[in-house]
């Protein structure tokens, strides 16, 4: 079976934790409890006939005087980055990051997560906004951790375009 | 006589001194390898089975999967070994081999925890703030309210500003004969233009009284002169209502217009109300006449006051009527002849 490690990146509060746990243990809570450095968990996919065993890092939101340090993208092999999409500045942390991930490890595949799609009448991402992700190629989903909407499909997704073509 | 170096007495000392609640362990790595040459210290307080010596350090912390061999030297902070456990995990090489050193600092990081549960609720909820007040105030003003560089106090500014009135035309008769959802989402696709004009010129929505609003302009920061604002904005809302109009009758669905009044004046600026309940608000003579010029706005019309019209850089298009205004009385306004 074909092993990988992905990081889930992006600001606090985005919802990284959430995603992780609605994938592997399709579970939901309300209350926001901030992470601390990284929780590792586990879960095969099938995608394209082959099964991939994600080694999924959680790691805690990058911040203004709390950066994520680069060693934990050690041998990662592919980046979710989180976008809470009902507070705007999150885009702009996931900019920055995005540029670290680069510089430390090259081109891997990124894919965008828009994430928290069941709070549209909070939603802030506009057309600009979209044009701007659309333009660095990764591909975007929206998702709601809280719904479980595109969860799945997040995670296979980013699995897929890890596996050699 | 100053000694550069700490006396190995004193560095034991540290070293017992800060180690102690660490529970430390070590892996002596063969050299450029993952495989283990020696383990030494609490292990049990990171593994779950005692590592053996020639076999891989991966297989007893899948942390550790597809880190090694140690090129060059890295921390793991704060690693989540085990449930309700956090662990540095520092991995250098020296001339024998390579080390990886693990440091249990749940206690650290589960008192750090507090605080930065705290710092990032207090994130969340200036986030929640700005975003409320950006939806009554404009987001300009809402950030500056936010970060205090502007007050909104009790106590009264006088300020010379521009107020725009606008209001839909035979709303009444369309709420009367049509379902409540319809009224509301007719409503909510004309606001949502009338809102939008304001706010990207820089205005500060005052009210929204049924199917009217009342905006000012000349306190949000802006490169413009607030009077080229207003202006700007009363063009906007005709421009967007008949943009919108266009799309609602190729859906055949009603067509409505808009009434837009502009006057420019000195007004008091502050919160009206009680502690329970307050509001910011302006009042002045100008309010009221841009409330009379709005009231006798056509659909698609826009009526300006003299001091507006005369504080424009470029003077448009108008043409001079006067008016009794009830409570005011006889009055030059202008109407601007729209292309």
């Amino acid at each position: 079976m074909i092993q990988k490690k992905i990081c889930i990146l992006g600001a606090a509060g985005v919802g990284k934790t959430s995603l992780t746990a609605q994938f592997v243990y399709s579970k939901f809570s309300e209350k926001y409890l901030s992470s601390m450095g990284v929780k590792i968990d586990r879960k095969v996919v099938h995608v394209d006939e082959t099964d991939v065993n994600l080694m999924i890092w959680d790691v805690h939101g990058e911040e203004k005087y709390k950066k994520i340090p680069t060693s934990y993208l050690r041998g990662a092999s592919g980046i979710l980055m989180v976008i809470d999409g009902t507070r705007i500045d999150t885009v702009a942390v996931a900019e920055e990051v995005r540029q670290r991930v680069l510089d430390k490890l090259g081109d891997v595949p990124f894919v965008y997560l828009l994430n928290k799609s069941d709070l549209q009448d909070a939603w802030s991402i506009n057309e600009n906004i979209m044009q701007q992700l659309q333009v660095t190629g990764s591909p975007i989903l929206l998702t709601s951790a809280k719904t479980g909407d595109n969860v799945e499909t997040a995670f296979s997704t980013i699995a897929k375009a890890m596996l050699p073509t | 006589m100053n000694k550069p170096h700490i006396p190995k007495s004193i560095s034991q000392r540290l070293a017992s001194y800060h180690l102690a609640n660490l529970s430390p362990a070590w892996v002596e790595l063969a050299p450029n390898t993952e495989q283990i040459k020696s383990i030494g210290g609490k292990w049990q307080a990171y593994f779950t089975k005692q590592p053996k010596v020639n076999t891989n350090i991966s297989d007893y912390c899948d942390t550790l999967q597809g880190m090694l061999p140690i090129e060059y030297a890295f921390e793991l902070p704060h690693m989540q070994l085990k449930d309700n456990t956090y662990t540095d995990i520092i991995a250098f090489e020296d001339v024998s081999g390579g080390w990886l050193l693990f440091l249990d600092v749940t206690n650290n990081v589960l008192e750090l925890q507090q605080y930065q549960q705290a710092a990032n609720e207090l994130h969340l909820l200036k986030g929640q703030l700005d975003r409320t007040l950006s939806r009554h105030i404009g987001h300009e003003i809402a950030q500056l309210a936010v970060d205090g560089d502007i007050q909104l106090n009790t106590e009264g500014e006088r300020k010379i500003i521009s107020t725009l009135f606008v209001d839909i035309r035979g709303f009444t008769n369309y709420n009367e004969k049509v379902d409540a959802q319809e009224v509301m989402n007719t409503l909510n696709a004309y606001m949502h233009e009338m809102l939008q004009s304001i706010l990207d010129n820089h205005g500060i929505i005052d009210k929204i009284m049924g199917d009217g609003i009342m905006a000012i302009f000349g306190i949000a920061a802006s490169n413009n002169n607030h009077v080229e604002d207003v202006f700007q904005a009363g063009l906007t809302i005709q421009q967007r209502i008949k943009a919108l109009n266009e799309k609602r009758a190729q859906r055949q669905q009603e067509v409505l217009g808009v009434g837009v009044g502009i006057a420019t004046g000195e007004a008091v600026l502050g919160i009206l109300g009680s502690h329970e309940r307050r509001a910011f608000t302006a009042i002045g003579k100008h309010v009221n006449l841009a409330a009379r010029l709005e009231s006798n706005a056509r659909a698609g019309e826009i009526l300006l006051d003299e001091v507006t019209l005369n504080a424009l850089e470029k003077t448009p298009h108008h043409r001079r009527v006067n008016l009794e205004l009830k409570g005011i009385g006889k009055v030059d306004v202008y109407t601007v002849v729209l292309d």
